[in-house]
């Protein structure tokens, strides 16, 4: 309301989280996006492998340290979504997709109750090594070292490592000729059903070390999976669809401008995502980056 | 005469009216309240059959028809206790209100609104998961409204002291009673449901019924698919607010969660363990619900996660619900219905095109 009294440094500060929550974003939403992409079904249970992730770095930490922790944590989330896909979403390949995204929200609903039943309702918190919780001064401001360097610095880590596996490999040559058309693929001799475990391991991957990067950041409690998956599905559509480029720029616009809200106006926070997300319905439907006709 | 017996109408008529005496008396525990566990059964059934307007007839999965439901109960809420709004330094002021038709009106109004609104923007631009996805990401607008503008919706704790309204030539108490609003509820809810069969059966409900098994041939026989679909959508929102008005009354209090993904889940859910092809099996389906829930939330806490398992063994291995079951088992009998629920085989003799079943009722 008063945009006059807001200053550069409380803009920093903004600037700052948003950075920080887009790069979670972007980690989440792409995970989502590769599987949807390849397998054209969605994941619900997305948010619930980002919060076994945070959960069981909770639980890694004091075992193993912090950084084996988090790498342990994503390993296992990856694992088991492998799992996951061989048992459950096997099954319904010759279904709608619909179906798929059915089965994963009562799945969703039976994690949340697990993560209930082994770590109880209250929030826990997960400290992070004092080597990362200094402070950097960057021209004159202070910035949070974990959440704006270490972060970020991850993050790109992890892109160009996805990007170089999709678009450098034998693997990501099947992943995104099976993208365009799964069933010519397995006609040439590719076993298709392994490659969707591994890709859907890769992706819950993505969610679990999201996750476990965000437990340091956030209070970790039950509830984290409902609120995270339904932005992911709003940075997915802001994106585009199945697009490695749209989950980037979605995740990062969201995190950022869901932050400036705070400044703006506070109540509407939560609401910046949904509002970008029905101008990108109006303007360019399959979303930023996406295909056309894909999946309209 | 055999067409009045078969019809679902009958069944459904039927079952209201047993309903108090059996809903909640679950075999894992006495529970008082078995009037009121009814009249809950009854607003989710309406909820649910106009979702599955949608998922069993159009064959759209809407995740997010909980904000009908939702915009329904705030309305006759806010309309019923009164409120004060300050649009822009516009003040506004309404007194409380004790007309429930006029309340019912402002419900499905703003429903509609909001419902044709969302259509136009929706339905010609995605299709399938997309537009289950959409449909959710609208429906969480919804929800942090009413969470996030205490001001008015009264934030997290939601409004309470919604007065039941009078009805004509009746004493000014007699809704107060939970067995006398359930009659009332039932008349409501077994009206509407009728409104909605005569839809489905209609030449109109024949054509949704042709979008959903393919579209590009009701389109190539001269339909305009897309506005069928937008009038589906629209008339789909009308049978929650229905829901959800008398939802406001019967609790008599509202908060957030009426408009929570939870809920949108939970009517998926429901219809799909009924059965989405048929009318009776969204109604069955809220039913089974609260009776599940009434039952296992008195062993464990953790009762979301045993209804979530039983969905997905639903959704995996009969995702016809419970009245496809019952078609399956009247048409194949019983030696049959085991051979083909355990034989891949006899299944394939059987049944050629499970992917698109015929409606069952």
């Amino acid at each position: 309301m008063l945009l006059a009294s807001i200053n550069a440094a409380q803009i920093l500060d903004q600037l700052v989280n948003g950075v920080t929550l887009g790069m979670l974003y972007i980690l989440v939403a792409l995970g989502l996006n590769i599987i949807l992409g390849l397998m054209g079904v969605i994941n619900f249970s997305h948010g619930a492998f980002f919060m076994i992730g945070a959960y069981l770095t909770y639980t890694l930490v004091p075992i193993t340290g912090f950084w084996p922790a988090i790498v342990l944590a994503a390993v296992i989330v990856g694992l088991f979504g492998c799992l996951f896909e061989f048992a459950l979403v096997r099954p319904l390949y010759r279904r709608l997709p619909e179906y798929t995204l059915l089965m994963t929200y009562g799945m969703a609903l039976v994690f949340a109750q697990v993560v209930r039943r082994i770590w109880g309702d209250d929030a826990v918190r997960v400290d992070m090594p004092a080597a990362l919780q200094n402070p950097i001064t960057i021209g004159g401001y202070d910035l949070p070292f974990y959440k704006d360097v270490f972060l970020v610095i991850v993050t790109a880590v992890i892109l160009a490592l996805v990007w170089l596996l999709i678009n450098k490999t034998n693997i990501g040559v099947i992943i995104r000729a099976g993208t365009r058309d799964a069933e010519m693929v397995k006609i040439l001799g590719i076993n298709m059903p392994a490659m969707f475990t591994l890709v859907f391991g890769i992706g819950s991957l993505l969610a679990g070390l999201a996750g476990a990067l965000a437990a340091p950041i956030y209070a970790v409690q039950p509830n984290l999976a409902s609120q995270w998956i339904v932005l992911t599905f709003v940075i997915v559509i802001v994106g585009g669809i199945g697009s490695f480029w749209g989950a980037i720029v979605g995740g990062l616009l969201i995190g950022i401008l869901s932050s400036m809200m705070e400044l703006i106006y506070p109540p509407a926070v939560e609401l910046t995502g949904f509002l970008i997300m029905g101008l990108i319905l109006l303007i360019r439907p399959r979303g930023l980056f996406g295909v056309e006709g894909l999946f309209e | 005469m055999r067409r009045v017996f078969s019809s679902p109408l009958l069944w459904t008529a039927v079952v209201f009216v047993i309903l108090p005496f059996v809903a909640g008396a679950n075999p894992l525990h006495y529970s008082g309240g078995f009037i009121d566990i009814g009249t809950t059964m009854l607003c989710f059934a309406l909820f649910a059959s106009g979702f599955n307007l949608l998922f069993g007839h159009v064959g759209e999965l809407s995740f997010g028809h909980a904000m009908f439901f939702a915009i329904a109960a705030y309305t006759t809420a806010l309309y019923t206790k009164g409120f004060d709004l300050n649009l822009f330094g516009f003040p506004y002021h309404h007194d409380p209100g004790g007309n429930m038709l006029l309340a019912l009106a402002w419900s499905l109004g703003l429903t509609l609104l909001w419902g044709w609104l969302l259509a136009r923007i929706i339905v010609p631009r995605s299709s399938g998961i997309y537009y289950s996805m959409i449909t959710l990401a609208f429906a969480q607008v919804i929800f942090f409204i009413t969470y996030k503008f205490g001001d008015f919706t009264g934030g997290e704790d939601g409004l309470q002291g919604i007065a039941r309204p009078q009805l004509p030539g009746l004493p000014a108490d007699w809704l107060q009673s939970s067995l006398h609003f359930y009659i009332f509820a039932a008349i409501v809810t077994f009206l509407t449901l009728a409104l909605l069969y005569w839809i489905i059966e209609s030449p109109f409900g024949s054509v949704l019924h042709a979008i959903r098994e393919n579209k590009e041939r009701a389109r190539f026989l001269g339909y305009d698919v897309n506005k069928y679909r937008v009038n589906a959508f629209v008339l789909s929102t009308l049978f929650p607010a229905v829901g959800g008005w008398l939802w406001a009354y019967y609790q008599t209090s509202i908060n957030p969660d009426a408009g929570s993904v939870a809920y949108s889940g939970d009517v998926v859910m429901m219809s799909l363990l009924g059965g989405i092809y048929s009318f009776f099996g969204p109604v069955l389906g809220a039913i089974i619900y609260w009776e599940m829930q009434n039952g296992v939330s008195q062993v464990t806490k953790f009762w979301e996660a045993w209804i979530g398992i039983v969905f997905v063994v639903f959704v995996l291995v009969g995702p016809r619900g419970i009245m496809g079951l019952l078609d399956d088992l009247r048409r194949y009998g019983i030696s049959q219905f085991v051979r083909r629920s355990v034989s891949k085989d006899a299944r394939m003799e059987t049944d050629l095109a499970e992917e698109l079943p015929p409606v069952v009722h």
